[in-house]
């Protein structure tokens, strides 16, 4: 290999002495060896995205490339390593850090804000630190406000539980992993998108269809991976403070140290309360509940040539109180919704490194976590109890040459779950050895193809099998293919999953016991780049569908009732997306997607009925468009969304209407609406200051809540027809200050 | 509808903001490394008036464009001073000088 990239380099020289005159752009390409120093890749390919124009870098990291009219998306590609795009503008000299394709090495981006992973044989959108800073505010389930592909909502119109969908299915069918290591699941996957605090977030891959079997089997529709802010960042000290027009306030402070040359520790830490009681659309229910979250990582890291370490701790405390404003009139006593979450965890990962192997690594993931959630709806109580242990051990290599690689490995999955609900002990142990391999070929700057598969053993429900299948295909430059399928399994936390569905007066029916859900998913997306009017524009399309086997069914169309079962007919989830993308000048992006949904799901199983019935609270139509601005160095920054969410189901809930078949039950939908969030930064030397609005159409759902007025009678429900913002327009400003080392 | 538009208006009024008038001037810097050029350059692009700083590692010569009616050319100077740098005829803050990294200090070797 070491002669190719000679040969290259020499022919970069001729290249590059015949076109001396033309405007240059130099620049050095890096890792961070496990040192944490800079070091220089020799070798790596440099390329304008969509031309001929390239370069290698030199034995010092250093390249020459001259610029082109084009485009200004510049590719750096090097084996072993994950390619990256770079946005370049006005500068002369750039830098670029590539990350290692290994797992557990870490990783540095920067750059333009949404991009697609060229390389990446699963089709993955990555959300940089820019594009999360384009929203301010405040967790998880707010860092998705400019993406396409996922979309957010409240479950319910008291508990402010969030919730998330992807390709039409709910986020409980998507893979949600904290660093590689699965976080909101089971019984965290009711609040979980609130206990990432958006400021520790450093970067979100959302992968689309089926995952990687090295995280395991239950990716069903997609893989979402957040990384955190490393302890060896550039950022020794971090602080954030947010407030918004309702009264929530923020406190975010990191701190990152360097002991010394192998070891740094760090500190990320969030507080934030809103204790505003407030009830704008008079339904005698607080609009938000009041609510403090407190919560904590402490980690620390090792590393040196040949071993790299990480281990931490997480806290988290959460309290929440909602339900009827304190001074409504009652005749008997006012419905409140409580809720306190205490989460502890553990996590650590080690790394054994083969220096002059960069393609060889064996790692060793270990977690473990306690979640302990106590809630009221009303009279009603529920306990939920989780404790959890996770290991996976990961050995990766080639088989002769970098062309194929493998990863293989066993993993190990303890899930102990004890849930009360009125009076009704719930209790599962799931144990789940399993082993994995998984297999790249890459036919370079053509073709990738992934074949993986893994085999657990459970406990409870027997041997899984799960085979995963991913291509790539570059047709040219310009043009690049994916396919995927796969198989995903998943036992289903009925309860915790249909947590906003609690608060209202239904009564929860398990028909059966449930089976755990077995799904294929299937897609295929074309990324195509393209040049007109002058201007550098991307298109991607994209259809993936999800087929059931088997399902949990959530049936709320029976007023007054909850009934959960499973699946006996088809179940499926169709996804068609169309983003377009432009840099119409430079520091300028607009994004315009579309997306359509087709989403149906067979009802009536233990009624003896089968029909299949578009699926509850999906809109099949999704308008998102996108604007943003910025100047050098981002001393000023712009940015504008504007989302159109079409009509959807909601169950019927007419006084007096009562459930008597599926075959011509009545339907009712939610209007369509539209929502806009707008924000601009100003960036000074050591701090930066933000003022922004979400909802700014102050756009409402008037009444979220049926029968508000009796909510201890038959007809009370503030989950099912909860379908719009249920507060206003909310303007909020805070101040970010950084201090570099 | 409507406020939809005003918001738009409104967005679009805070964007104008940023065509005034322009002028340029190169000025010679004892930068010798990425990370000095990312120093000076974020130093000087999110000062009040200046619009955009480029520094070529060649020739060591940052160019900054700026509006003359919030800043000048002095100014733009003891800022590059102010951290540590040569600003073509005045030498650097001895201070802030020594604060900097090893590799970006006068007789540092770069990177």
């Amino acid at each position: 290999m070491s002669k190719n990239i000679k040969l290259a380099s020499l022919f970069f020289l001729f290249l590059f002495q015949t076109k001396l005159h033309a405007q240059l752009l130099q620049g050095r390409v890096f890792e961070i060896t496990d040192a944490g120093k800079k070091e220089a890749l020799i070798g790596v390919s440099i390329f304008w995205l969509n031309t001929t124009t390239s370069a290698t870098s030199d034995t010092s990291g250093r390249f020459q490339i001259p610029r082109v009219a084009k485009t200004n998306r510049l590719v750096f590609r090097y084996l072993g390593y994950r390619s990256d795009t770079l946005t370049v503008t006005n500068e002369s000299e750039i830098e670029m850090v590539l990350r290692s394709e290994n797992n557990l090495k870490e990783v540095i981006v920067q750059g333009s804000s949404t991009q697609t992973d060229r390389l990446n044989p699963i089709q993955t959108e990555i959300i940089t630190t820019r594009a999360l800073a384009k929203a301010a505010c405040c967790n998880l389930s707010e860092s998705f406000e400019t993406n396409a592909s996922v979309n957010v909502s409240f479950a319910d119109a008291v508990t402010g539980a969030k919730q998330i969908q992807f390709l039409g299915l709910g986020g409980q069918y998507v893979q949600t992993n904290v660093e590689n290591i699965p976080t909101i699941r089971g019984l965290g996957s009711t609040f979980g998108l609130n206990f990432i605090p958006g400021t520790w977030i450093q970067s979100i891959d959302i992968g689309k269809g089926a995952g990687s079997v090295v995280n395991g089997y239950e990716s069903m529709t997609g893989a979402i991976n957040v990384e955190l802010v490393k302890p060896d960042s550039r950022e020794k000290f971090y602080f954030n403070t947010y407030a918004n027009n309702f009264g929530r306030v923020e406190g975010n402070l990191h701190l990152n140290h360097e002991l010394n040359k192998k070891w740094s520790v760090g500190l990320l830490t969030h507080a934030s309360t809103l204790q505003n009681k407030f009830d704008k659309n008079n339904d005698g229910f607080m609009d938000l509940p009041t609510y403090t979250q407190v919560n904590l990582i402490n980690r620390w890291k090792y590393q040196s040539e040949k071993y790299m370490a990480q281990f931490g701790v997480k806290y988290l405390n959460e309290t929440r109180a909602g339900g009827q404003m304190p001074n409504t009139p009652t005749q008997t006593q006012l419905y409140t919704f409580s809720n306190q979450t205490q989460r502890t965890e553990f996590f650590s990962k080690t790394a054994k490194l083969y220096p002059d192997k960069p393609y060889k690594g064996l790692g060793l993931i270990i977690n473990g976590l306690t979640h302990n959630s106590v809630s009221k709806f009303g009279f009603t109580p529920y306990d939920g109890k989780q404790n959890t242990l996770y290991a996976n051990l990961i050995y990766q290599s080639i088989i002769d040459n970098t062309n194929h690689q493998f990863k293989t490995g066993v993993s190990y999955l303890l899930d102990d779950y004890d849930e009360t609900y009125r009076g009704t002990n719930r209790k599962r142990t799931e144990s789940v050895p399993g082993v994995f391999g998984e297999y790249t070929y890459t036919y370079p700057e053509r073709l990738t193809l992934v074949a993986g598969g893994r085999l657990d053993f459970h406990n409870l429900y027997g041997t899984i099998a799960t085979p995963r299948l991913h291509a790539r295909y570059q047709i040219n430059e310009r043009t690049t293919l994916r396919a995927s399928t796969g198989r995903g399994f998943r036992v289903p936390n009925p309860l915790a999953e249909n947590y906003g569905y609690l608060v209202s007066a239904r009564t929860v029916f398990f028909t059966e016991p449930l089976r755990p859900e077995i799904s294929w998913n299937y897609g295929a997306s074309i990324n195509h780049t393209f040049h007109w009017f002058d201007k550098h524009w991307e298109l991607i399309l994209d259809y993936y569908r999800t087929d059931f086997q088997n399902q949990m069914v959530a049936d709320l169309e029976h007023p007054g009732e909850i009934y959960f079962y499973n699946l006996n007919g088809q179940s499926f989830a169709n996804s068609f997306q169309a983003e377009l993308n432009v840099i119409p000048i430079k520091r300028m992006e607009i994004k315009l997607a579309y997306r359509k949904l087709d989403v149906r799901q067979t009802m009536g199983a233990p009624f003896g009925e089968s029909r299949l019935l578009e699926k509850m609270m999906i809109a099949p139509d999704r308008v998102l468009f996108n604007v943003g601005y910025a100047l050098p160095y981002d001393k000023w920054k712009w940015d504008l969304t504007l989302q159109w969410n079409g009509q959807r189901r909601i169950p019927v809930l007419a006084e007096g209407y009562v459930h008597a078949g599926y075959e011509n039950m009545p339907t009712d939908n939610a209007p369509a609406f539209v929502n806009i969030n707008a924000q601009i930064s100003r960036a000074f030397p050591g701090f930066e200051v933000y003022l922004g609005g979400e909802n700014l159409t102050n756009f409402r759902q008037l009444d979220p809540i049926v029968a508000a007025n009796s909510p201890f009678g038959r007809s009370f429900d503030a989950g099912a027809r909860a379908w719009g913002p249920v507060v206003g327009r909310m303007i909020y400003a805070g101040l970010r200050v950084k201090i570099k080392k | 509808m409507k406020n939809i538009l005003l918001i738009m208006a409104l967005f679009a009024t805070t964007m104008a903001w940023a065509g005034p008038k322009v002028q340029e001037v190169k000025i010679k810097t004892s930068a010798q490394c990425e990370e000095c050029k990312e120093r000076i350059e974020r130093k000087l692009s999110l000062t009040k008036g200046i619009k955009e700083a480029v520094l070529n590692l060649e020739d060591k010569t940052v160019t900054v464009k700026f509006d003359a009616k919030k800043i000048d050319e002095t100014q733009i100077k003891e800022i590059i001073r102010g951290i540590g740098y040569d600003a073509d005829e005045l030498t650097c803050d001895q201070k802030a000088h020594n604060n900097l990294p090893t590799c970006c200090q006068k007789g540092g070797h770069g990177h």
